[in-house]
């Protein structure tokens, strides 16, 4: 079973930021597990925080749909939705396409 | 490098912990040609602030260490006008209105849109450094002054905010006049600018129309009252001579301040309200605080920006401007010619001592303007027209006796002519009040209740 493409659109003027960007989004992906397995609410309820708050300015609404998931989620330590949450944001961080316009 | 038709950058400022949404903002503002700066932590704003002098401040509220409303504190604290536009990833209505009462110039949401934030940045570029702005703002103000202009360009400045401001002056100075320019050119020039007279309420009524009664509330109270606070929702509430505000509802104030609520006299509940307070004294406030009469926290609140609004006597440059104004005025007003000074009665206006200010010059210049036959008003004119305003100050002995006289006669009126109450009650025998009195020439006969006695 093959992964659907998600496009999302990019303003071009961004293009430069988008590596780092998105290497950013995979690292937090990685302390979000961690921090899953640890238990630790308050840096999952931290990471969801700003994934919220970055991932729209750049076009990503998903991200920052997903990322708020994630810090209500923490807060009511809810650690089954957290994981979802995780896998989701990881599938589409996998299966992103941009298309800069 | 070729010139530009460009005024030097805008320097903005945008502080954030997260790197891509610093990333993001210096991106979106660089094209549009700011100048941007970054910092990564409160304190490195901070020391930014000092040191790269930005026009302007975006910054994260949520961050390790000293958070947004902390360093907006801390910013006002030195820079009270510099812009400060907030972004939140929470949408917490107390934090947006903490934060607008702080000084904020804008709260937003994160994720925060490009042309939101764009038009914001905009919106709140302060951009009365210019003459434009300022000649527009004191439109309705005449000055020549170099005392009066930085006033004036101070006042343009805090328009744009909502910050308190306090203004001192003698009487007569024009401190409603700056008030009333403030909420003019202020984002709340279409709501009600309400001026309050401190000094001219008694105490008990005071209460109730700052801050309104229920029905019931007292005797008399038989209708529910709105108070100016509320009247004033959204606007200006211009208070002036609170250095005259009793004590008792200068804690009541305070609380409304620091709130943002009031709550009438015998009411349950508290209403929200979003008012800019302007406020003035002719008192030394300083003074009125070491002596206890004043709060000191009340205080502070009151003066974040303070407008001191020198004496007509110390900008003498200022009157042949204001006198061809109110000349000016006076002719529309009256449908008349307009008359004008001549030269040797405008040298004599510009060297006198006005204690009675900008009020006493309006007086002066209307009473020539109606006396005047002629279309040029006359010297003789003018110096006839400020001697029949006695102005002189008078000597001690001459003020004591005035008060002497006045008290006696005061004393004689509620004693009813009875020399012996009357001595009495001003802790003196009769014989040195009878003495008194004839060095006064007071009869104590013209207080004695002629129907009953005749």
């Amino acid at each position: 079973m093959t992964e659907e493409k998600i496009v999302v659109e990019v303003d071009e003027d961004l293009e430069d930021l988008i590596p780092g960007f998105l290497q950013n989004r995979n690292t937090d992906i990685g302390k979000l597990q961690q921090a899953a397995d640890a238990g630790d609410f308050e840096t999952l309820r931290s990471i969801g925080h700003s994934l919220k708050g970055v991932g729209g300015g750049y076009g990503f609404e998903k991200m920052s749909e997903l990322g708020a998931s994630i810090e209500t989620a923490a807060k009511g330590e809810q650690l089954e939705e957290i994981k979802s949450c995780i896998s989701a944001l990881k599938n589409y961080l996998q299966n992103v396409e941009i298309k800069f316009v | 490098m070729s010139a530009t038709k460009k005024t030097p950058a805008i320097k903005i400022l945008v502080v954030d912990d997260d790197e891509d949404i610093l990333n993001l903002l210096e991106k979106w503002l660089v094209d549009l040609d700011y100048c941007v700066k970054r910092a990564a932590s409160g304190l490195e704003a901070l020391q930014l602030v000092s040191t790269f002098v930005p026009d302007l401040v975006i910054t994260d509220l949520f961050m390790e260490g000293m958070d947004g409303m902390a360093l907006l504190n801390e910013i006002h604290t030195d820079n009270p006008l510099l812009p400060v536009i907030m972004l939140s990833g929470q949408a917490q209505i107390p934090d947006a209105v903490k934060a607008m009462h702080l000084g904020v110039s804008e709260f937003l949401t994160k994720p925060v849109e490009k042309q939101k934030l764009l038009q914001t940045v905009k919106d709140n570029i302060p951009c009365t450094r210019g003459p434009e702005k300022l000649s527009q703002f004191s439109g309705s103000i005449v000055f020549e002054s170099k005392v009066m202009a930085d006033v004036m360009e101070m006042a343009a400045l805090v328009a744009e905010t909502d910050v308190s401001v306090l203004v001192t002056g003698p009487t007569g100075s024009g401190k409603e006049v700056i008030a009333r320019a403030i909420h003019d050119a202020s984002k709340r020039r279409d709501k009600p600018f309400i001026a309050v007279n401190c000094g001219a309420i008694p105490e008990q009524l005071l209460e109730s129309e700052l801050f309104g009664h229920e029905k019931g509330a007292f005797t008399g109270a038989s209708l529910k009252h709105e108070g100016l606070f509320q009247a004033a929702n959204g606007g200006t509430i211009f208070l002036d001579e609170i250095g005259d505000m009793p004590l008792p509802l200068q804690v009541k104030l305070l609380r409304v301040l620091q709130d943002f609520e009031v709550r009438p006299v015998g009411a349950t509940r508290t209403f929200p309200i979003d008012v800019r307070l302007i406020s003035a004294t002719h008192r030394n406030l300083e003074q009125a605080v070491a002596d206890g009469d004043f709060r000191e926290d009340l205080y502070y609140r009151l003066k974040v920006v303070p407008l001191d609004i020198p004496d007509l006597m110390d900008r003498p440059d200022d009157i042949p401007a204001l006198v061809d104004h109110f000349l000016e005025r006076f002719a529309r007003q009256n449908k008349t010619e307009k008359k004008s000074f001549s030269a040797d009665s405008m040298k004599y206006l510009g060297k006198m001592t006005w204690p009675g200010n900008v009020r006493q010059l309006i007086n002066v210049v209307e009473l020539c303007a109606t006396l005047s036959k002629s279309k040029t008003i006359a010297l003789g004119l003018v110096k006839k027209a400020i001697q029949e305003k006695p102005v002189e100050i008078q000597t001690l002995k001459e003020a004591k006796q005035d008060f002497e006289k006045k008290y006696l006669i005061s004393v004689m009126r509620i004693s009813h002519g009875q020399v012996a109450n009357a001595a009495r009650i001003a802790g003196r025998n009769r014989t040195e009040f009878y003495k008194l009195l004839n060095q006064y020439n007071i009869d104590p006969d013209d207080f004695r209740n002629k129907n009953t006695s005749g």
